[in-house]
């Protein structure tokens, strides 16, 4: 008998699973998929929340603030290279190289040192996919137009043969091999041939502000990598990625290994068939693994499957259905709007719950299953596309279900 | 003065057939389209190259045409067509004595007709309805708007015809009851101007009454929508009828690694009207699935509309309603104002359909070709639209790119397609595939992007597919900004080609949001909406 079962290994699943574990309660994470992490940025938005509090039903407007508070302080705790402050946003820049704002960036994402900058080298790795300098250089000169933007191009031999094929090398695959102890010699010395041609000397640095900016690396985790960083003598910011994101991947994977950590179990590549349940109290988790169907009880469970994207939501020409245990979802009249990337009304579609993340029903408002929290992309009544909300609904909702549960 | 013979005003099949064929005849010609070319109804349908025997027992004069052309196009245009075969087939709902009637009019139209065994059916489409009693093979085709359209655009050029493209025609400009010319107006700058020719063709599809009542000039066009739906996989490997009278739903025409499914008929007040609608998706899916069971399974990627021009001839129409629009003959009529209304110099072409453009514009260009004195005869019939690829570039594109790309990017460039492997032989980086679903070069879209009658990101997806396969633009709209950055000075902002792109592709994905599809919405959301910040700056 597990203390409480998660259904969904993304961010708000496995935040509640550490919040749970850490808290003393023995947990199992059963994951079908990988969560969406390695999709985002890496760096995760909260929005507007006071605005969004006084939204009716919105997940914001069910918690409080002071929950929303403690997903943010949280996570800050669990990993202190994120930065984030209550109530203010940090500097990033785009895939595009265009500045934006997030509430909780990864500490080497943190674009602050642009706003004094004068200098600016963007690291221009052969052969990246998706990566765009010229134009991220016109965006970055269109942001900070007191800076010269330099490109410098660079290769690595470990890569030699994919240039010779015109074979594209991925954000991701750059920064895996900058973590690698190869790449750690590479990385050092890309850093000193850059900085012979920009700074030769120390006083060429300390004239001028520089920055340099670096795609394709995510440093925020591995302590090997700082270190070659800090020896830049120079800031270094790291780009968010094109998807898929080694940032964002690298979130995923210390989560998860936080969670493992504290004792917990994730079964992984299964998903929920259903829940066996009694009145209002669910009992058991059958999962269908290599032909077999097993049973895992808990005396409590977290509903954590992703919505739409995740596959906690499957949606046909005819009906919309949640994949686990068929809960009600919130089905909005209006599907869509013209607009494409503002409001759209079919983003709001999911399960509605109490002030304790709890199912209910729309009409009598009645608690569906007592021991049952609905967490991050499942809720109704929010869509992270429009409201900018996406990893502030998971960690605050998540948070919450692990405390309670 | 006049500067050219002949303007023609409209840019679909029947307007570059026109274009070419007069080019071909030594006549001068220029062809004036408000938008991109084949952007309305000859890139909106199903792309069923005829048989004609969808039309055997109504419209047997149709019927005539259409087999008549199916084989010219055929022999004429192999790239642009995918001889795949079509079957009809009755179903358990559908009526016996409609088959024999039927069978007795292909044959008199010469439509070659040959019965197959539902068993032997079914090992060939494994998809198909098991209620079906009886299928018959007819050469239909399948063939792609966009290529067949550029391809007689580039033809014409090649024989000194030229058009202007996002050029709308103000008005037919008479004096002394002659056409002198037409006043059009360069929608990228807003310039107008006055184009001075002999004679004036009106191939505006649907759009035909707005140029024709420019001169106060009555032309009865019927503006019918018919929406269409595209299935992400081939469903079929051939074209797959409904044996009984038209109606909605009741066809499947499988191109490339797709498969559309058609069509609707409903009357609209105006061409502009071609949003699909929620309703017509459930229609089509509903009569769809008497031919493919389950047909709710296989994802959807997009509905789109188009708008049919059909011409009735008597002006008294009063009521119309929906069944009217398969009762409208599907024939093409000409119309020389001159006997008409006293105009001379000025011809409207209306109606017909994509399988008869090139008649019509025969028919069109005679009829030019007499006003002018010119003896010339035609040669669309016999002569190839383009030349044969030659064989070296067949050869240097299978050694640079990877082998599935290879055909598609030839049946699209065909010679052009020189330049663009000479820049992936310089720039090896330049063959990766940037629309990763439909299987474009970074160097083909390069090319398309510099192009110069290219202004618009969607004029690229014409060109090229970018943006029309699985993702629906979720990738590769990203990956082509930078191609537009670098010709900025003939784009928008980024920023709006960007939206502008997204909410065209939006259109076609609304009605049938469910599914992959629903799910790939919510990921290119969160690429624009977040990972960008499209909507921020």
């Amino acid at each position: 008998m597990w203390d409480g079962i998660i259904i969904g290994g993304g961010l708000a699943g496995l935040l509640a699973g550490i919040r749970a574990s850490e808290r003393g309660k023995r947990i199992l994470i059963i994951s079908e998929g990988v969560g969406s992490l390695t999709y985002s940025s890496g760096a995760l938005d909260f929005g507007d929340v006071e605005q969004l509090q006084n939204r009716e039903k919105h997940p914001y407007a069910l918690l409080g603030e002071a929950p929303v508070r403690a997903g943010m302080d949280y996570l800050q705790m669990l990993f202190p290279n994120y930065q984030g402050t209550w109530g203010v946003t940090q500097d990033l820049l785009t895939p595009l190289g265009s500045p934006r704002k997030a509430s909780l960036v990864p500490s080497g994402q943190n674009a602050e040192a642009l706003q004094d900058a004068q200098q600016i080298v963007l690291m221009a790795p052969e052969g990246m996919k998706d990566f765009f300098p010229e134009l991220i250089k016109t965006n970055l000169e269109k942001a900070y137009p007191q800076c010269i933007v330099y490109i410098h191009p660079f290769r690595v031999s470990a890569f030699e043969s994919w240039y010779a094929l015109g074979k594209s090398v991925t954000g991701m695959e750059y920064a895996r091999y900058w973590q690698s102890k190869p790449g750690l010699e590479a990385l050092k010395r890309v850093l000193y041939c850059m900085t012979q041609i920009f700074f030769p000397n120390q006083e060429s640095i300390k004239n001028k502000k520089s920055v340099i900016i670096f795609p394709g690396l995510a440093a925020t985790f591995s302590d090997p990598l700082k270190e070659v960083l800090s020896k830049a003598g120079l800031p270094v910011i790291e780009m968010t990625s094109f998807p898929p994101s080694a940032s964002g991947h690298n979130l995923y994977c210390a989560l998860k290994q936080k969670f493992k950590s504290l004792g917990g179990e994730l079964l992984a590549g299964t998903g929920v068939q259903r829940i066996e349940s009694q009145g209002k109290l669910c009992g058991k988790a059958i999962v269908r693994s290599k032909g077999r169907f097993t049973a895992f009880s808990a005396r409590s469970f977290i509903l954590a499957t992703g919505g739409i994207f995740g596959g906690g939501i499957e949606v046909t020409a005819e009906a919309a259905q949640e994949t686990v245990l068929g809960l009600p979802l919130y089905v909005p009249a209006e599907w869509t709007k013209s607009e494409f990337l503002g409001e759209q009304p079919y983003a709001r579609m999911g399960i509605e719950v109490d002030s304790e993340l709890r199912p209910i029903n729309s009409r009598d408002k009645e608690v569906i299953f007592e021991n049952l929290r609905v967490v991050g992309r499942m809720l109704a009544h929010w869509d992270p596309w429009s409201e900018n909300c996406g990893g502030g609904v998971s960690l605050a909702t998540g948070w919450f279900a692990g405390e309670k549960l | 003065m006049t500067e050219y013979q002949v303007v023609i005003v409209g840019g679909g099949a029947t307007g570059v057939g026109i274009l070419r064929d007069l080019s071909m005849r030594g006549i001068s010609a220029l062809l004036l389209e408000q938008g991109d070319l084949a952007h309305g109804t000859s890139s909106r349908f199903h792309g069923l190259l005829h048989s004609g025997a969808r039309y055997a027992v109504k419209d047997p004069e149709s019927a005539t045409e259409c087999i008549e052309e199916n084989y010219i196009l055929k022999r004429i245009a192999p790239h642009c067509i995918s001889d795949t075969g079509g079957w009809f087939v009755q179903t358990q709902e559908d009526t016996p004595d409609y088959v024999e009637q039927w069978i007795e009019a292909c044959a008199k139209a010469h439509i070659p007709t040959h019965e197959i065994s539902p068993s032997a059916a079914y090992m060939k489409e494994p998809l198909l309805s098991k209620n079906v009693l009886r299928v018959f093979e007819v050469p239909d085709a399948t063939v792609d708007g966009f290529k067949i359209v550029w391809a007689n655009a580039k033809s014409a050029r090649h024989y000194g015809g030229q058009y202007k493209t996002y050029h709308q025609v103000q008005r037919v400009v008479v004096e002394k009851e002659r056409v002198v010319g037409v006043v059009t107006k360069n929608l990228l700058n807003g310039e107008e101007f006055m184009v001075h020719c002999d004679i004036v063709v009106n191939a505006a599809g649907a759009w035909a009454s707005q140029i024709a009542g420019s001169i106060g000039i009555p032309l009865d066009v019927i503006c019918d929508k018919g929406t269409l739906l595209a299935f992400n996989q081939r469903l079929f490997q051939r074209v797959i009828n409904r044996l009984r009278p038209s109606g909605d739903g009741d066809i499947f025409v499988p191109h490339e690694t797709i498969t559309i499914l058609g069509t609707t008929s409903q009357f609209v007040a105006s061409a502009q009207e071609n949003n699909p609608q929620e309703e017509e998706v459930k229609k089509l899916l509903s009569i769809g699935g008497h031919l493919l069971p389950g047909i709710t399974k296989h994802r959807v990627i997009r509905a789109f509309s188009g708008v049919r021009p059909l011409h009735r001839e008597d002006h008294d129409v009063t009521a119309v309603n929906e069944e009217e629009g398969r009762n409208v003959s599907r024939s093409f009529a000409l119309i020389d104002h001159e006997i008409q209304e006293g105009v001379q110099g000025f011809i409207s072409i209306v109606g017909g359909k994509f399988t008869t453009y090139r008649l019509m514009a025969e028919k069109v260009s005679d009829w030019a070709a007499a006003k002018l004195g010119n003896a010339t005869p035609c040669r669309t019939a016999t002569e190839d639209l383009l030349p044969e690829i030659p064989e070296y570039l067949q050869k240097k594109a299978a050694q640079l790119l990877p082998c599935a790309p290879v055909g598609k990017m030839l049946e699209r460039l065909q010679e052009d397609a020189e330049s663009v492997l000479m820049e992936i032989q310089r720039d090896p980086r330049k063959g990766q595939m940037l629309c990763e679903c439909e299987m474009v070069s970074v160097a083909e879209v390069e090319k398309a992007a510099a192009d110069v009658d290219t202004h618009h990101l969607a004029d690229i997806r014409r060109k090229t597919r970018l943006g029309m396969g699985t993702c629906q633009g979720a990738f590769c709209t990203y990956r082509a900004l930078p191609l537009l950055w670098q010709k900025k000075e003939k784009y928008d902002a980024l920023q709006d080609e960007l939206r502008d792109f997204l909410n065209q592709r939006w259109k076609g994905i609304r009605p049938i949001l469910w599914g992959q599809q629903l799910r790939e919405t919510e990921l290119t959301r969160a690429i624009y909406a977040s990972i960008l910040q499209v909507g921020e700056n």
